[in-house]
This record gives C-alpha cells, sequence and structure tokens, in this order.
C-alpha cells in the first residue's frame, strides 16, 4: 500500500462519498424506469429528458413536507434512529477498494478511502450496527405496526448475518486475507486454461458462497421479497411507518445506499472489482467495469422486486436455518478441504 | 498534546458516560442502547491497542448479543411496572456505591504502585505488519500455542447453546411458547396508551381525547376475538 | 503504544468493571443486570489487550478471543435462564425471586 498524504486521502473519501450519494439518487430513477419497463409503463417522464431530473423533485418533494412527531414518541431515540441507519450505510463504503494505486498528475493515488486489515469483516459489523436504527426507530415511534416491522427485522437480520459472514468465509481461505484490496488483487492475476485466459474471480472457484451471499444479501437490506420488516400489506409500512419527510429520507436514503454498498461488495468479492478487459492499463476502464457491474446487481434486485412475491414469515426463518446455514457450512468444510489438497498438506 | 491522548479520552470519556448513563437510566431500552455506545467506544480502544480483529468481533458479537436484550426486555418487561423496581433498596444502594469506589481505590492504588510486566515477547508492530497484519499473526497464535484451548472454547460454546435450548423449552412439550403475559408491550411508560397522555394531549395542546377510553370488558374480547380457548390452536 | 502509558488503559478499564458492578449492586432488574456483567467482562478484556500490547505478546488479545467466546456462551445461557425465571415466575425483578429462600 502506497502511502499517501492526508489531504488527499480525505479527497478521494468526498468524492467517493459524493459519488455514493448521487448514485444512490439515481438508483431510485433506475429503479422506477425498470420496473416501469416490466409493467409496461414509461415510469417518470415529466421532470427532465427521460425524467433524469425526477430525484431532484423527489429530494425538494421529502423536504417541503410536515415534519410529524408522534405525541407517546422517544423523542431522542426518534430522532438519532434514522441518521444511525444513514450513517452506519455510508461508513462502510470506506474500505472497499474502486481500484488498486494509480498515477494521477505524478502522484501516486490509492482509489480507495483506507485498506482495513479486516476490511471484509469491518462491512459486515458496520452492517448489523445498521440494524439498531431499524428497532430503535421502530420502538421509538410508540406504534404498534412499527414495533411489529422492527422485531421481524432484528430476527431477519441476526438470522441471515450469520449465512452472509460464513458464506465470504470459503474466500477467505482461498486468500488468506480479510483486506479488501488483498482480494481484490487476488482476482485480477488469471488463469490459463489452454489458449484462454480467464480472470480468476471467485465467482467460479465460489459458486456457491456466490448464491448463498445474494440471497443473504438481500435479506440484509430488507428489499424484496425479503421485506417483510416493512411490508406494506400487513404492517402499513412497518417500521418507518411514523416517520415522514425528512426522518423519512434518511432510512430511504440508507435503505438505497445499502443495495449499492452491498452490490459493490459483492463485486469486489465475487466479480474481481474493477478487473476486465484493459483495466490493467487504463485504470478509468476498471471504474466502468466496477460501474457495470453494479448497474447488474441493481438490475437484479429490481428484478427480483418486480416478480417475487413475499415470504411468509415463518419460511423466510426455514430458509435461513435449514437450507442456508449447512449450505454456508458445506461450503467451508469443502474449500478448507481443497485448499488442504493444493497445499500438499493430506494425501 | 500528542493526538493519541486526546482521541483516548475523547473515546475513554465517552464510553465512561455511557456505562454510567445504562446504569443510571430508568428505562432497560434506552440502558440496551446506551450499553450499545459503550461497547463501540470499547471497540475504538481496541483499535487504538493494535487489535482491529479484536475491535470487529467486539461490534459483531456485542451488538447482536444486546439486540436479543433488547428484545427480552421489550418481552418480558411491563412498562407499567417499570418505576416500581427501578433502583434497590436505599441501604442496599449507599452501600454498592460506597463498596464500588472503595474497591476502585482499591485498584488504582494497585495499577500506581504494583504494575509489573512479564519478559517482552517478539509481536512488535514492525513484526506484525511482517507476518501481514494483525488477524494473520493472531491466527498463528491461536492455531499453535493455544490450538487445545481453541478447541476447548469451540466445547463450551456448542455446550452453551445446547444448554440455552433446553432453558428455553417449555418444560412440557406442547405447552405453549413464550410467556403467560404473552404480549409485547411497546416499553413506554407513557405512550399514547397511558390514559394521562390521552387527557394532556402532545405538547400541552388541545386534548386529543377528552373521555378517558372506556375498558372492553375481558370476557367480551375473549368471546368475540376467540372463539375458543386459543391453547387448541397452538401445538408444539 | 506511541505516547500513552499502559496505565490509562488500565484505569479506563477498572471504572468501567467498578461501573458494571455498582450496577449489579444497586439494580433490581434481571436484564440490567446481566448487562453490567457483560460490561464488567468487557472492561477486564481491555485490560488483557493493554498488558499483551505493553509486554509485545500477542497472548493477551489470544486470552480475549477466549473471554468472548465464553461471554457468548454465558450470553446464550444467561438469558435462557432469565426466560425460564419469567416463565415461572412473570417478573424480572431480582428481588421477587426468593422462591428458594421460602
Amino acid at each position: 500500500m502506497a502511502q499517501e498524504p492526508m489531504w488527499l486521502t480525505f479527497i478521494v473519501a468526498f468524492i467517493i462519498m459524493n459519488v455514493l450519494l448521487v448514485g444512490m439518487a439515481y438508483t431510485t430513477w433506475y429503479e422506477r424506469k425498470v420496473l416501469a419497463a416490466m409493467q409496461d409503463r414509461l415510469g417518470p417522464t415529466r421532470s427532465g429528458p427521460h425524467g433524469l431530473l425526477q430525484p431532484l423533485a423527489d429530494a425538494v418533494k421529502l423536504l417541503g413536507k410536515e415534519d410529524l412527531i408522534p405525541a407517546g414518541a422517544d423523542r431522542v431515540l426518534f430522532f438519532f434512529a434514522p441518521l444511525v441507519v444513514f450513517v452506519a450505510a455510508l461508513v462502510s463504503v470506506a474500505v472497499i477498494p474502486f481500484g488498486g494505486t494509480v498515477q494521477i498528475g505524478g502522484r501516486a493515488v490509492n482509489l480507495y478511502a483506507t485498506d482495513l486489515n479486516v476490511g471484509a469483516l469491518f462491512v459486515l459489523a458496520i452492517g448489523s450496527a445498521g440494524v439498531y436504527g431499524i428497532i430503535v426507530g421502530a420502538w421509538a415511534s410508540a406504534n404498534r405496526y412499527s414495533l411489529l416491522g422492527g422485531l421481524r427485522a432484528a430476527a431477519q437480520v441476526i438470522s441471515y448475518e450469520l449465512v452472509l459472514g460464513l458464506s465470504l468465509v470459503g474466500i477467505f481461505i482461498i486468500t488468506g486475507s480479510l483486506s479488501l484490496r488483498e482480494i481484490m488483487e487476488q482476482q485480477q492475476r488469471s488463469i490459463e486454461i489452454g489458449p484462454l485466459h480467464i480472470s480468476n474471480w471467485f465467482i467460479l472457484s465460489q459458486p456457491l458462497a456466490f448464491v448463498l451471499f445474494l440471497i443473504a444479501a438481500v435479506a440484509e437490506t430488507n428489499r424484496a421479497p425479503f421485506d417483510l420488516p416493512e411490508a406494506e400489506t400487513e404492517l402499513v409500512s412497518g417500521f418507518h411507518t411514523e416517520y415522514s419527510a425528512f426522518r423519512f429520507s434518511f432510512y430511504f436514503l440508507g435503505e438505497y445506499i445499502n443495495m449499492l454498498v452491498v452490490s459493490l461488495f459483492a463485486s469486489t468479492l465475487f466479480l474481481g472489482g474493477p478487473s476486465g478487459p484493459g483495466s490493467e492499463k487504463y485504470w478509468g476502464l476498471g471504474l466502468v467495469w466496477l460501474f457495470i457491474k453494479v448497474a447488474v446487481f441493481m438490475f437484479f434486485y429490481i428484478w427480483l422486486r418486480a416478480t417475487l412475491p413475499r415470504f411468509r414469515f415463518d419460511q423466510l426463518m426455514g430458509v435461513a436455518w435449514k437450507v442456508l446455514l449447512p449450505l454456508a457450512l458445506l461450503n467451508i468444510v469443502i474449500t478448507a478441504f481443497i485448499r488442504l489438497i493444493a497445499n500438499g498438506q493430506i494425501f | 498534546m500528542p493526538w493519541d491522548l486526546i482521541f483516548f479520552y475523547i473515546i475513554g470519556a465517552i464510553s465512561v458516560l455511557a456505562a454510567l448513563g445504562m446504569v443510571a437510566s430508568p428505562n432497560p431500552i434506552h440502558s440496551g442502547i446506551l450499553l450499545v455506545v459503550c461497547f463501540l467506544n470499547v471497540a475504538g480502544i481496541f483499535v487504538m491497542l493494535g487489535a482491529e480483529f479484536l475491535a470487529i468481533v467486539q461490534v459483531i458479537v456485542y451488538t447482536g448479543a444486546i439486540l436479543v436484550l433488547l428484545l427480552f426486555v421489550l418481552m418480558l418487561v411491563d412498562p407499567h411496572e417499570l418505576p416500581s423496581f427501578y433502583l434497590a433498596q436505599p441501604l442496599q444502594r449507599g452501600v454498592g456505591v460506597l463498596l464500588g469506589l472503595i474497591l476502585l481505590l482499591e485498584i488504582g492504588a494497585a495499577i500506581v504502585t504494583q504494575t509489573q510486566f512479564g519478559p517482552k515477547g517478539n509481536a512488535t508492530p514492525a513484526n506484525i505488519a511482517a507476518m501481514g497484519g494483525n488477524v494473520q499473526a493472531l491466527g498463528s497464535v491461536l492455531q499453535t500455542n493455544y490450538l487445545l484451548a481453541f478447541e476447548v472454547v469451540s466445547l463450551v460454546l456448542i455446550t452453551g447453546i445446547i444448554g440455552a435450548i433446553v432453558l428455553a423449552v417449555p418444560e412440557r412439550l406442547g405447552q405453549r411458547i413464550g410467556t403467560l403475559r404473552s404480549t409485547i408491550s411497546l416499553g413506554h411508560p407513557r405512550g399514547l396508551d397511558h390514559p394521562a397522555a390521552l387527557m394532556a394531549g402532545p405538547r400541552n395542546e388541545t386534548p386529543i381525547v377528552t373521555k378517558e377510553r372506556k375498558a372492553p370488558e375481558p370476557a367480551a374480547v375473549r368471546r368475540l376475538v376467540m372463539a375458543k380457548d386459543p391453547d387448541d390452536f397452538t401445538s408444539v | 503504544m506511541g505516547h500513552l502509558g499502559v496505565e490509562h488503559y488500565l484505569f479506563l478499564s477498572a471504572i468501567l468493571f467498578i461501573i458494571g458492578l455498582m450496577g449489579v449492586l444497586v439494580r433490581r432488574n434481571l436484564l440490567i443486570i446481566f448487562m453490567c456483567v457483560e460490561l464488567m467482562m468487557t472492561a477486564v478484556n481491555i485490560s488483557l489487550v493493554a498488558f499483551g500490547t505493553a509486554t509485545d505478546t500477542l497472548n493477551g488479545q489470544a486470552f480475549v478471543v477466549f473471554t468472548v467466546a465464553v461471554a457468548a456462551a454465558e450470553a446464550a445461557v444467561g438469558l435462557g435462564i432469565i426466560l425460564a425465571l419469567s416463565r415461572r415466575g412473570k417478573t424480572v425483578d431480582v428481588d421477587d425471586m426468593h422462591s428458594l429462600r421460602d
């Protein structure tokens, strides 16, 4: 890791954060357009060409709405809970690498805010801390629907976080590192099968882990078909029933930034991050590849939402504990076994 | 003033204040959240000590554990009973605080006068960086020097899980799961359901409800909502 | 460790431990007492890591891995006991739990 001056890190972090926020705004536009296309509609068209200014209009609308606090609410917690979700979603992007070290204007610049030795676990830990925003906000609004949504979120996240963590252990066994930069760099190498040079993406060596990770990640971000905490047909709108205006927008921002972070995380872990044809020579091309990968993941999210009905709660728990968890453990055992054989330590 | 000292005092002060708030708060939910704040700051202290892996473990393990504790608070604590058993008897309270302060003085004296260190090891920051980092170094120590203890700890965990299941399952199979109170309370001592809150209205505005809500007759509700005994519907 | 002596961390650990201890003595809610026990364990972990770093060994951190595992097992069993107790006595007030005395 190249050392760089502090101000350069701040600039990189600032750019990453702003790209994330703008990207989140256009994720909502993307979602509405894709959903509309799947349902044979047009989606937003009025504000700007192809409705491109729609996120701006939404933001103005949300800011202009009346900010309500229920009479029985716990005011301090009601105020802080959405911020917890928002900040937790934003912080975890700090460890995600957008590329290696590049030369810009004769200066070595790291295309990541920081490279933690425990980066992958950091994302998981921040994710688990983010649930507090949901359950505390749910409790603080003194509403039975909110509380039920919060309890569902707690049970769901505790169960699926196990699967999420265990599905990554195979990758940690292969790379021998928890640092996301290291994991990304190990996938830049290519394996030669005959005349073909295939990138060593971990989706090839860990396909089962990839599927498990994807399912658990959708559940972690409370998206359909795992959106039981905010099931609008049963719970009004779940944990954010009592939230309106600016406070609601923090939950909203948090959810979409979480989706983006999970997509970035999955691209880094399983799809080689910014690796792709030409990315070794031009780092800008790597960013484009990463953007395409994230867009594919986001499309997958929206596709799920447009097509699948919601799980029942007992099904949700049953899938996590009886199907996904044993499969994740099996994946770990097989990976460890193959690693030992490859190292020549057994047989 | 060096930066690490400033950071240490900020993090340490927040963790101590959060711990004090945890002990002093009458509302168990607030206690739980303050405990999480305290533990996040302890994770910061671990990072300052160069134990990044432990910091992350602290966050992952304890946020999950305290989340479950908060759920227990929601399940088991009736908010209307809370103030009646907030603190212990006055005498007990005084003696407890006094004993704690005396012990603090003793430990402080011991730290100042009696701190001794064993022989220096070779896990200097430079050596740890050469091994690849804190995770790799800690992993190799755990898998060599402490391998037996590592295995024993996994046995302890398995025993703990089985014990928890044995304790939590109702004594007779077929008995209803859950407490007999069987409702999840919101935990707000002065929520909307409280007659006083209804009378005063929010921020002393005009009351929403001027009359107290008439309590439903329990027998009637039971006949209306559940035609049969609820135990007939649930089986384990 | 830079400018920070190990004493700083030991004092912080002692203060947190004492706060937890006072909580156990002062409060009557079983769940709060449980939180205080967790706080005491964490306080001990700080001093273990501090001693380990002061002597340039990883033994302290290895111990903390074990204490965290034991704390997790303790949390599981403790919550099971609390659930069983509250199911039997319908309360989480420690002063009401005296069926062994009577």
